[in-house]
């Protein structure tokens, strides 16, 4: 967990949580319960998302659900706000290219 | 079936919170909507002590504040729908979108209180789509609710109060703050704030933008220029910084789309953060049922959220139930009317005219407070030259020596015939503002507010000014701790004369390979133990250690070692010694000196 915040002068020291798996672009990753999608793949030095329908890449802006810049497909499913969903145990991310083509 | 609810709530934030509170305290039934996962809105993550005063929760920390807003609005019964959007506001009903069970459905409200909050502004420069360009409230949210750095060297763009508060919480999260960039010409935010990270050496360089992010797949750099009185980059100024982050924090915009389509007179008002819906004193839209509150209404603080809250919550209830509550209401904007009193208040009120609304302004004190007090006794030397709307100094005195002399926006003074040094009030104050100080016969004694790793008791320390600039050295005298607040206090013994100087500290490191004297590779430790030892002037120590006996006879060397001695002294360089110029100014061989004089002739 390389950019955890492990001590802090405030918070205190980290709170030792779970640790869950998930998948990111078929790759193993892991996550504490209680992370959102965006903190757990910021924590394992992933800064991209996904790309724009042009290519170029994209990161996530806002982190509280409002810009819409974090859309990443989970299980299949695209357009999911990864700054407001909590990964899960065996999650399957990955990253949207564009407006991830939905089926209705 | 479609569900009914007598007051529905957008907004689990300050404003909701405290709107849902007034509404069940005054039994109307109340459902709280809101999209994020915890509850408080952007409380949970501010790990700064809030400003105000006591009965809004000013020295508590905003996470603290969610938590306890959060538990009495359970307390009375609120219901809370979390992860779940309001999709839309229709005629005939509000849509509701639940994440988790993918299922959108129908409700109706007899009233709604709209308090979605704003979101970031976004600016325009060269590669500003690169991942690591974030929001400032984004990197707070990450670092403090998920404790995820998402780099080490941040360049925060834009001296407001959220700007500087954020930069200071990187600081306590380990990260570099290479610098904050504000166009104007001058900080926006509270003095206090740009205080706290200037002390710690951030250049807060005024009258600067970015205009360009550098990297490819994300951010590797960025760069910088100065702007001219129209804002425009001018050529020529360019600077790039290495850092991995941007954070954008150049103010908020109110997020008004579901007051729209509540059909709400939506205006465009600059003062209040952009379009913003018409509302009234009562915190009504123009539409008769709807009601905002927060900074979907004006663009401020999180303790005016609150009121604007319970206005807007007691207006409900009073129309819901029919009991008179006008007694709570006119309270409550008797309180935000001595807020926005202030010069920082002076937006919202040019915006709220626009609206019909007046508040009054003025009525508070404005002049500085000119003594220091008695020297030679343990006081209080507090720095908080603006008018800000805040006063836990008075309120938490235990003495009643400090006033701010009536209305909350006063400068405070100090009665220091009532003093007793205590620090009850260093350890609160939310602009870590106030200093204890005290002139002892040898040294003089600083005590400083501190919220990182504490040092240890006579650890030898760095002295810095309000500026982050070294200004001599010093030792840990004692540390008091404050576990509860967590803003401790770290007395220093420090060089009389400096008690007004020193407001910051920072550890010594000793680098080893830091050569001050190259002929004879001398470090800058090997001179610093010496002068620890006793040796304090520069030809003591050009004996003991051969520092300036090399070749270049001390070109190189003896100024560095002085500034060295005076640092560790205290005593300036003019009045040092300066040490021998001793000849031969280079190196000349004997041979050289001797066939020379066989000569006759030049």
């Amino acid at each position: 967990m390389p950019r955890r915040v492990a001590k802090h002068p405030i918070l205190g020291d980290l709170e030792e949580t779970n640790e869950i798996e998930f998948e990111f672009e078929g790759q193993k990753l892991k996550a504490f319960k209680g992370d959102t999608i965006a903190s757990a793949l910021i924590d394992n030095g992933l800064d991209i998302f996904g790309f724009t329908d042009s290519g170029k890449p994209r990161g996530f802006f806002c982190a509280i659900g409002k810009c819409s810049s974090c859309l990443v497909i989970v299980n299949g499913v695209p357009n999911i706000r990864a700054c407001i969903t909590l990964v899960e145990d065996g999650m399957k991310v990955e990253r949207q290219k564009g407006k991830g083509n939905p089926v209705w | 079936m479609v569900k009914k609810v007598q007051a529905l709530v957008i907004g689990a934030g300050p404003a909701g919170l405290c709107g849902s509170i007034a509404m069940a305290e005054s039994g109307v039934e109340v459902l709280v909507v809101d999209e994020g996962i915890k509850p408080g809105g952007q409380l949970p993550k501010q790990t700064h002590k809030f400003f105000g005063h006591e009965g809004f929760f000013a020295s508590i920390r905003g996470f603290e504040i969610g938590d306890k807003l959060y538990k009495r609005a359970i307390d009375l019964k609120v219901k809370f729908k979390m992860k779940t959007t309001v999709s839309g506001i229709y005629e005939d009903g509000i849509v509701l979108y639940d994440r988790d069970k993918e299922e959108a459905y129908d409700i109706k409200a007899d009233f709604i209180l709209i308090a979605t909050g704003a979101s970031e502004r976004f600016i325009s420069f060269k590669k500003n789509y690169l991942p690591g360009v974030y929001g400032a409230g984004a990197v707070q949210t990450l670092m403090n609710q998920y404790r995820v750095l998402p780099g080490k060297d941040f360049l925060i763009v834009g001296a407001g109060n959220i700007g500087l508060i954020v930069a200071y919480q990187l600081l306590q999260a380990g990260a570099n703050v290479k610098a904050i960039v504000e166009a104007s010409d001058k900080v926006g935010g509270y003095l206090v704030h740009a205080n706290k990270v200037k002390k710690m050496g951030v250049p807060i360089l005024l009258r600067h933008t970015i205009v360009e992010a550098i990297g490819e797949d994300k951010v590797r750099g960025a760069v910088i220029s100065e702007v001219d009185e129209k804002f425009r980059p001018i050529k020529g100024t360019e600077k790039e910084l290495v850092v991995d982050n941007i954070c954008l924090a150049v103010g908020l915009q109110p997020s008004v789309e579901l007051a729209a389509q509540a059909r709400a007179k939506i205006e465009y008002i600059p003062e209040l953060g952009g379009y913003v819906p018409y509302r009234d004193e009562n915190m009504k839209t123009s539409v008769d049922n709807v009601y905002i509150a927060g900074d979907i209404a004006s663009i401020e603080e999180a303790s005016t959220a609150m009121i604007e809250g319970y206005i807007a919550g007691y207006n409900i209830a009073q129309k819901v139930t029919g009991k008179d509550l006008s007694e709570k209401i006119e309270k409550m904007k008797i309180e935000l009317e001595e807020f926005r009193r202030g010069p920082f208040s002076l937006k919202v009120r040019r915006g709220l005219k626009k609206f019909g609304i007046n508040y009054p302004e003025g009525g508070y004190r404005t002049e500085q407070q000119k003594d220091d007090g008695p020297a030679g006794k343990l006081r209080v030397k507090i720095e908080c030259p603006q008018n800000i709307p805040c006063n836990p100094c008075e309120t938490s005195c235990p003495t009643g020596a400090i006033s701010v002399g009536g209305n909350i926006n006063g400068i405070p003074h100090v009665n220091y015939d009532k003093c007793i040094g205590c620090g009850v009030c260093v350890m609160k104050c939310p602009g870590l503002a106030i200093f204890l100080i005290q002139e002892q016969e040898k040294h003089s004694i600083v005590g400083i507010p501190y919220e990182f790793e504490l040092p240890e008791a006579q650890e030898r320390v760095l002295l810095l000014n309000k500026n982050g600039e070294i200004v001599g050295e010093g030792e840990v005298e004692k540390v008091v701790k404050n576990n509860k607040g967590k803003t401790h206090i770290v007395f220093l013994k420090i060089p009389k004369g400096l008690e007004n100087e020193v407001r910051h500290f920072s550890k010594i490191k000793l680098e080893d390979d830091e050569i001050v004297c190259r002929c004879e590779e001398i470090t800058k430790s090997q001179i610093e133990e010496a002068i620890n030892e006793g040796f304090t002037d520069f030809e003591e120590l050009r004996r003991y250690l051969r520092i300036s006996m090399g070749p270049c006879g001390g070109r190189v060397c003896r100024l560095q070692t002085l500034s060295i001695i005076s640092m560790k002294t205290g005593i300036p360089i003019s009045e040092l010694e300066s040490g021998r110029f001793r000849p031969p100014s280079i190196p000349i061989s004997f041979k050289a000196i001797i066939r020379g004089d066989e000569k006759d002739e030049i």
